[in-house]
């Protein structure tokens, strides 16, 4: 068999989360009763016109500017028209020509290499409704409440090599979406979902194989398994001497396989031209540039920084990217420059993320503070005190705004790590335990944890362990 | 004189003096319905409150209410136009039950100043075509010839005021449809800047060609009208930004030292000679009068219908897509699963012009024509835009027929849709452009048929074609609308 | 010009009546040869960046208009939904 490479490109649809839809004012909310939140406007009663709401442009701006797009500031919006029960008006209105972002990337880490995808665009749209089914009633339901929510489309390049790129992509985006507070990213809502355009074609070879589109992909791992599915079917045509032929196809996350939606000849043709019923987007260049500016620095970019100059592994790295409330208490920490920017990612990865996890709340919704926590690490770094003292700071200290130092003070919890005393309480273990240390030379290496704990025992615990080891062994090596 | 031949600014004092009520005048206009509805046919809907509404302002204005200029005129409403707890039809099967849960913007300022409204006038169906024959409902008759048509697609709204069923109306143009059928009746009828009246609620058929506007026997009472529904709205984001000033206050009849620009285009071989020989006439007239009349030339006049229909129909077939027998509107009876049904219900609930155009409109935006076509169309706009804008740098008005022959027999062009088209000649620049134009009496054929006179505007020049049209009226001692015969 | 009639009443969502085709094939190429008659232009077209949109604000209204209201025109409501036959999904 060849060797076969995967191209991949993906268009992601974020809903946004404005207060209002996008061309008309009702409310933008998600699981309420059937075809509540809908007016005539959305519902596409004749006679009826679209207005544009501004905070969709901006939204769509800071994304673009979040993934280095050219940002088109003057711009116009297109029907697509087709018919379906979901789309009242039987078009979408969308941008085709000139979307609102041009070209532009996102800067993706995969195996700890960072890796750029291109993205074509990003262009507003409204939302469909939502069609149920019931296998008791002979016809389908329509929920026109959908119906108008903002979506920005991100088409990327067919940049993706695999589906791993593709998932580190989706999730990347995910971060931003966030990052930005302009989607709530609810998979299980719906509020991002994607059609993937897969390829394959021999390793080494420079042109494009036919693509096949699928729809309906409803989550991460969904595109995970599609892109493996289609690739695998592609690949198996072409082994078998056949042609990929350019579809539709609809991914079957619950089956686990695609099936054709339509062929090429099928295609629909949507007939866009200019929406006649809005003028032209202008949006002043100030406004972009301000736009830009208000963007906090990106998961992405706080990733690359985590990895490449704090030396994080990129599992551990990406854990605290993608958490906002993490990665700002994380860098504020870093900031006071008293310790290792590694043992300040154990600590929110571990104690921190547990207590999190059971009281529910986020980091700034706690008592701890990147002063506090900071001083406690630094304690521990300089063996001042055990980590299982610190552990019992920590549980002060994220409770309550207090120093540890004092807590270190009033528990007595500091530990010995002087040299000259160390040495001579070892000494002395060793005189009271001479059979330990026969055993020892005899090759019974254990013997080594239970001279230590001796040690440690007749320093009432407040020897420094590290230190203590260091020396019995140096001892026993003499 | 009866209160259904007077005009709205004589009715409009008379009412203020006190010399007759808004009761009495709309009983006057629903006996005159009465009388000449079964021979005109100018409604789809006739209001059964109109009484109610009437007495509303005559109890008002006893109170000693401050009342609008208009308040107690009985007005008529284009069947395009959302009238919330009236049925809107478009005089189309497919919407021969809908009725609106919400008004369209212009119904706020004309129930605010307590108009009466009278019903729904009929039209050709989703105002495609120029004669009214293409409603679903009935045909209406030109009140000067029964057996002609009145145009259209206003055509209710025309003759409702040519035949005193209603002292106003309001009428949609997008191609001519408020002004041919105003000339083809012998009334007045203005059809305003695009954008200077809210679209919000008018059924579209080409978003960017739609208009409101106002049809009446005089120039004043179109000033009036225009006056009132005039003005932004947030709803409609084609809506104009603008300071709008009243109309009809402003007429001067004055048009010494005015400028017209006459286009040798709309002058030539397809025209009558009676309608060139008329408008002509008129022209001398306000040439004596202090008028300084010049020949120009917008070349590309010829390409204006071809224009027009590409836009119009892409445009249409996009806009009526959207019935489909889901949300409002007819349904097919029987069909077999979503497709069917879908073709069903439009197969059956539109027309054939509908469908035709609706076909039109769909091939010129269809893969591989699109640029030959829609796009090649908007270039062309732009360009007559363009000549119109050269050309009022020249002059202050543009003087032209507004059709190129009176009032045809009912059926004579039904079957040959080119011919039908040509009726818009002279209109649909006007449109293409986005400018304002009024079209007015202007002679007689020699059938005694009405003829019409366009007066056309530079972008929100309201003031200035009404103007001209007001001195006009004037030089000629009125217009005489109403027919004896009828 | 001859149109795939057949093929625009697809994407229309229109059925042609057999016995109505004939006329609705020659009318219909008429209409496109009329409108086919256009100058060569070679200019393109530009966005009208002198006009700009103003923009609603985000501002949600909750419930303007009760279900019932605007479902009254449909052909079809259960519970509170539009029926349409069943999509092939």
């Amino acid at each position: 068999m060849k060797e076969y490479e995967i191209v991949v490109g993906l268009e992601v649809h974020a809903e946004l989360n404005t207060k209002s839809k996008i061309y008309c004012n009702c409310r933008n909310a998600f699981g309420l009763e059937v075809n509540t939140q809908v007016c005539p406007i959305c519902m596409g009663m004749p006679g009826t016109l679209p207005t544009l709401n501004e905070k969709v442009v901006e939204y769509a701006i800071k994304m673009g500017h979040a993934m280095h797009c050219e940002i088109n500031g003057v711009c116009k919006q297109d029907r697509k028209n087709y018919f379906y029960p979901d789309l009242p008006k039987a078009y979408q209105i969308s941008q085709a020509e000139v979307p609102l972002c041009g070209k532009g990337y996102l800067d993706v880490m995969i195996d700890g290499k960072m890796k750029r995808i291109g993205v074509t665009r990003i262009h507003i749209e409204e939302d469909a409704g939502k069609l149920l089914h019931d296998d008791a009633f002979a016809g389908s339901l329509v929920d026109l409440n959908r119906c108008g929510v903002p979506l920005i489309e991100i088409v990327s390049e067919p940049d993706i090599r695999s589906s791993a790129e593709a998932k580190a992509y989706l999730e990347t985006i995910k971060s931003i979406l966030q990052y930005l507070n302009i989607s709530d990213c609810k998979m299980q809502e719906g509020s991002i979902r994607c059609d993937v355009n897969v390829s394959v074609r021999e390793k080494g070879s420079t042109e494009f194989g036919t693509r096949c589109e699928m729809k309906n992909v409803n989550s991460f791992s969904a595109a995970v398994r599609g892109i493996e599915y289609e690739a695998k079917r592609q690949i198996e045509v072409l082994e078998a001497g056949g042609t990929v032929i350019q579809e539709t196809r609809r991914w079957d996350d619950a089956k686990g396989m695609s099936i054709v939606m339509r062929s090429k000849e099928d295609a629909q043709d949507y007939r866009y031209f200019p929406e006649p019923d809005l003028l032209t987007i202008v949006v002043p260049e100030e406004k972009i540039q301000a736009l830009k500016e208000s963007l906090p620095e990106l998961p992405n970019a706080k990733l690359q920084r985590y990895v490449f100059d704090f030396g994080l592994s990129q599992m551990d790295a990406t854990l605290i990217s993608e958490d906002m409330t993490r990665s700002e208490f994380f860098d504020a920490c870093v900031n006071r420059n008293v310790c290792k920017p590694k043992s300040i990612s154990n600590w929110i990865l571990s104690d921190i993320a547990k207590y999190t996890n059971e009281t529910g709340k986020t980091i700034p919704e706690t008592a701890l503070t990147a002063e506090n926590l900071t001083a406690l690490i630094e304690q521990v770094e300089k063996g001042v005190i055990s980590n299982s003292s610190a552990k019992k700071v920590f549980a002060v200290i994220v409770e309550e705004d207090r120093d540890p130092l004092a807590i270190i003070e009033e528990k007595g919890m500091k530990q010995n790590s002087d040299t000259g005393f160390l040495e001579q309480l070892a000494k002395d273990v060793l005189a009271a335990n001479e059979k330990s240390v026969k055993d020892y030379q005899n090759g019974k290496t254990n013997a080594l944890g239970y001279l230590v704990g001796q040690c440690m025992k007749a320093s009432k615990g407040k020897a420094n362990p590290g230190i203590v080891k260091e020396i019995v062994t140096r001892m026993l090596n003499a | 004189m009866k209160l259904y031949e007077k005009n709205a600014a004589e009715l409009s004092q008379m009412l203020q003096n006190k010399a007759c009520s808004a009761v009495e005048l709309t009983q006057d206009i629903l006996s005159r319905i009465d009388a000449v509805e079964g021979k005109v046919g100018a409604y789809v809907t006739r209001c059964e409150d109109c009484l109610e509404q009437a007495k509303a302002v005559d109890d008002a204005r006893a109170a000693g209410k401050t009342l609008h200029p208009l308040a107690g005129i009985p007005i008529g409403i284009k069947d395009n136009i959302s009238t919330k707890g009236i049925r809107t039809t478009c005089s189309s099967r497919m919407l021969e039950n809908y009725v609106p849960p919400f008004d369209a913007s212009v119904m706020k300022p004309i129930r605010d100043a307590g108009l009466v409204i009278t019903g729904k006038m009929n039209m050709d169906e989703f105002a495609m075509g120029s004669s009214t024959e293409t409603s679903y409902f009935h045909q209406t008759h030109n009140p000067h010839e029964l057996d002609c048509v009145p145009g259209g697609s206003s055509g209710g709204s025309a003759a409702a005021v040519a035949a005193g069923e209603a002292i106003l109306t309001l009428g949609s143009d997008t191609g001519g449809s408020i002004r041919q059928p105003a000339s083809l009746c012998g009334v007045v009828g203005l059809k305003p800047t695009y954008g200077s009246v809210s679209r919000y609620g008018l059924v579209a058929f080409a978003s960017s060609l739609d208009q409101i506007g106002p049809l009446g026997k005089s120039v004043k009472d179109v000033a009036m009208l225009q006056s009132l529904i005039q003005g932004h709205d947030k709803m409609d984001a084609t809506s104009a930004y603008l300071e709008y000033t009243d109309l009809a206050e402003n007429l001067s009849g004055h048009v010494q030292g005015l400028h017209i620009g006459v286009p040798k285009e709309y002058f030539g071989g397809g025209m009558d000679n009676a309608v060139k020989e008329s408008v002509w006439t008129a022209l001398r007239l306000l040439e004596q009068n202090g008028a300084k009349i010049k020949e120009i030339s917008l070349p590309s006049t010829e390409y204006a219908i071809n224009t027009y229909y590409i836009i119009a129909s892409a445009e249409a077939s996009s806009n009526l897509a959207r019935f489909d027998g889901v949300k409002y509107g007819y349904r097919a009876a029987s069909y077999d699963g979503l497709t069917d049904m879908y073709e069903k219900t439009r197969s059956e609930g539109f027309g054939d012009e509908v469908k035709r155009r609706i076909m039109l409109g769909t091939f010129v935006l269809s893969s591989g024509f699109y640029d030959a076509y829609y796009k090649k169309a908007k270039l062309v706009q732009r360009r007559i835009g363009q000549e119109f804008a050269e050309a009022f740098q020249k002059c202050d008005v543009i003087i032209t027929p507004t059709t190129p022959s009176p009032a045809f027999r009912i059926g004579e062009n039904i079957d040959d849709p080119l011919k039908m088209y040509y009726n818009d000649a002279c209109t649909v620049t006007v449109n293409i452009a986005g400018l304002p134009a009024i079209s007015v009496p202007c002679g007689r054929s020699r059938e005694g048929l009405p003829l019409g006179m366009q007066v056309i505007g530079s972008k929100f020049a309201e003031q200035t074609i009404l103007n001209t049209a007001y001195a006009y009226e004037q030089l000629v001692g009125g217009f005489h609308v109403i027919p004896e015969t009828l | 010009m001859k149109i795939d009639i057949a093929h625009i009443a697809k994407l229309s969502r229109l059925q042609i009546q057999p016995e109505k085709m004939e006329k609705f094939e020659k009318d219909m190429s008429a209409i496109v040869d009329m409108v086919d008659r256009l100058p060569d232009m070679t200019d393109t077209l530009t966005l009208d960046a002198e006009n700009p949109m103003h923009l609603r604000e985000d501002v949600a209204v909750a419930h303007k208009f009760r279900r019932d209201e605007l479902l009254a025109n449909a052909p079809e409501v259960q519970s509170g939904c539009l029926v349409v036959p069943k999509t092939v999904e």
